[in-house]
């Protein structure tokens, strides 16, 4: 079918809850007909649509290869993706969920490291006196290199992880992190702190849209914002 | 083929001036490099994974190549070598080429830099001489005079350090110089804060060591910074030092003279700008070289002179210098001094 609007949102946790919301809030109610582990569902009150639950990265992958018109994943997802993939992909609207920050973490104990400048400077050490380069674990290796680079810190190396980065620097994977967090309590309990100016990203949910599929769109794009 | 021509010509003359065959890697390990120079490296790199998942890199530069050769040969290999190849970097502008082939040179553990420069130096201008390209012209520059020039200057360690380490990234630098002018550097109170964990820390055993730095060391840069100043008075002062240093751009005949009247104007000592001796060898075999204290930005392992070589139509035909960290930071235990140039018989 031509006209058929696919949808993806994120399968799980709370960016589900609250995509379910905000579709629900502009009277397009998801409904499935499966069960609760069903990953396909539709729109009551749409009969040309198809919503599909998928990871949020991968929403932003198939927005970028067109089997999925419209989306919800977050801004951090999307600004970590390849150029090519960001070109083809419209924000269409920032919503109010989702909010977090992707910051720069280091132990909490490191009492002479307070600001990026600092971190720069021990970075120099960390070559000069023991020849090897301060690593960095994290789940947004471009972002942090974008970051990093524009901010004089060039002597490091990026340690990628999937997850409980936190863990990293007390481990001997890595000596400091970049995450996402939203309340900083996890950096806390996991005696690691943001740098004063380490703050990388704003990232919130957003509605993202498939360039391609603008026009057939924009009906349905009209009823959400 | 022209360039073949031009390279049979070129290693003629790099082998009679005592030049022996090298023959570097095409496949590099990524991480060593990485490890070694850094991320931004990364960007120059054409890399791939193996079956095994190991990051592999096509040589970005010969110049490495060869010192990681020469390393893992443990030294045994001959140190004056030469080396005739390919060179692959990644590029965003489509101007740059992707494969560079080059001829080049190199004197690894150097031991006498003023011969070794000329040697180098020599060699290469002989070369592009035999093949009869004419109306070239160089230009020079010298690192270690701007390293020697901030060493001179009244200004906290912390500052010497980033205007040395930063000067590569010449639009960093400027920031640098900008925030050096308005004295916007470490937030005061940002120091301040961890003061009663310092004392905390004090007790601790000070070897013990959070994400690989010891207490001792933690402790220590903490305490230096508490006692190197924050702001300092002649800030603007010393800014305008730098920027009026690294516009000086003369022929190399009168360098020596208007370094000594710039030091004069600032009231730096003379003795900044002794080692000028590879300069003043230059200048007997071509005088109408320019010297530019700005020069020679691009490439972070560089230590000394800098030169670059271009033809007619102000393409660079060969480029070179003195890297005395290179080696050091590629792995060697003890500080191995070098110096090479190449040429890119692309642009002939």
């Amino acid at each position: 079918m031509k006209n058929l609007i696919t949808i993806g949102l994120p399968s799980k946790g709370r960016l589900k809850e609250k995509s379910i919301n905000f579709f629900e809030k502009n009277n397009l109610k998801p409904t499935s007909n499966g069960g609760e582990r069903n990953y396909f569902a539709q729109i009551e009150n749409l009969p040309n649509s198809k919503i599909i639950y998928l990871h949020a990265k991968e929403i932003i992958q198939r927005l970028g290869d067109g089997t999925i018109d419209v989306g919800i994943s977050g801004l951090d997802l999307l600004k970590e993706s390849p150029i090519n993939l960001q070109k083809k992909i419209e924000i269409k609207k920032k919503l109010d969920f989702g909010l977090a920050d992707v910051v720069v973490a280091i132990p909490n104990d490191w009492i002479d490291v307070q600001t990026v400048a600092d971190l720069e400077e021990v970075s120099f050490e960390f070559r000069d006196k023991k020849n090897i380069r301060l690593r960095v674990a994290t789940k947004y290796p471009n972002l942090t290199n974008n970051f990093l680079v524009s901010k004089g810190v060039t002597q490091y190396k990026i340690v990628p992880s999937l997850g409980a980065t936190e863990t990293y620097p007390f481990i001997g994977s890595s000596e400091i992190i970049t995450d996402i967090t939203s309340t900083g309590k996890t950096l806390k309990d996991n005696n690691l702190r943001v740098l004063k100016d380490g703050f990388i990203l704003n990232s919130q949910a957003c509605l993202l849209v498939s360039k391609k599929k603008a026009a057939k769109l924009q009906l349905f794009l009209n009823s959400l914002i | 083929m022209k360039s073949k021509k031009y390279s049979e010509k070129i290693i003629k003359v790099f082998k009679k001036d005592g030049f022996v065959l090298s023959e570097p890697d095409v496949l590099l390990d990524s991480d060593y490099i990485i490890q070694r120079s850094g991320e931004n490296f990364r960007k120059l790199m054409l890399t791939f994974e193996d079956d095994t998942g190991k990051s592999i890199c096509l040589r970005p530069d010969l110049t490495i190549a060869s010192c990681i050769k020469y390393l893992k040969d443990n030294f045994r290999a001959n140190s004056k070598i030469f080396y005739s190849g390919q060179a692959y970097r990644r590029s965003n502008s489509s101007k740059d080429k992707v494969i560079n082939d080059q001829l080049g040179i190199e004197i690894l553990g150097s031991k006498n830099k003023s011969i070794d420069d000329l040697k180098v130096l020599k060699t290469i201008i002989n070369s592009i001489k035999k093949i009869k390209i004419k109306n070239t012209s160089i230009k020079v520059g010298d690192v270690s005079l701007f390293q020697n020039l901030i060493e001179s200057l009244k200004i906290p360690e912390r500052w010497k350090m980033r205007l040395k380490k930063h000067f590569w990234r010449p639009q960093y630098f400027e920031d640098l110089l900008n925030r050096l002018e308005t004295n916007s550097d470490v937030h005061p109170a940002a120091v301040d804060i961890d003061k009663k964990k310092f004392s905390e820390m004090k007790n601790l055993d000070q070897n013990n060591e959070i994400a690989n730095r010891k207490v001792s060391e933690i402790l220590f840069r903490f305490d230096k910074k508490i006692k190197d100043p924050r702001s300092f008075s002649e800030n603007k002062k010393i800014a305008k030092i730098i920027r009026d240093f690294l516009k000086i751009n003369c022929s190399i005949d009168k360098l020596e003279k208007n370094l000594k009247k710039f030091a004069n104007k600032n009231k730096l000592s003379n003795s900044i700008f002794e080692d000028l001796s590879t300069i003043k060898n230059l200048a007997k075999i071509n005088s109408k070289t320019i010297f530019s204290t700005n020069f020679g930005r691009d490439i972070e392992y560089y230590t000394g002179i800098v030169f670059e070589i271009y033809n007619s139509s102000k393409k660079e035909i060969a480029r070179g210098g003195r890297y005395d960290g290179l080696l050091k930071s590629l792995g060697s235990k003890k500080n191995i001094s070098a110096v090479g140039a190449a040429i890119n018989l692309n642009n002939l």
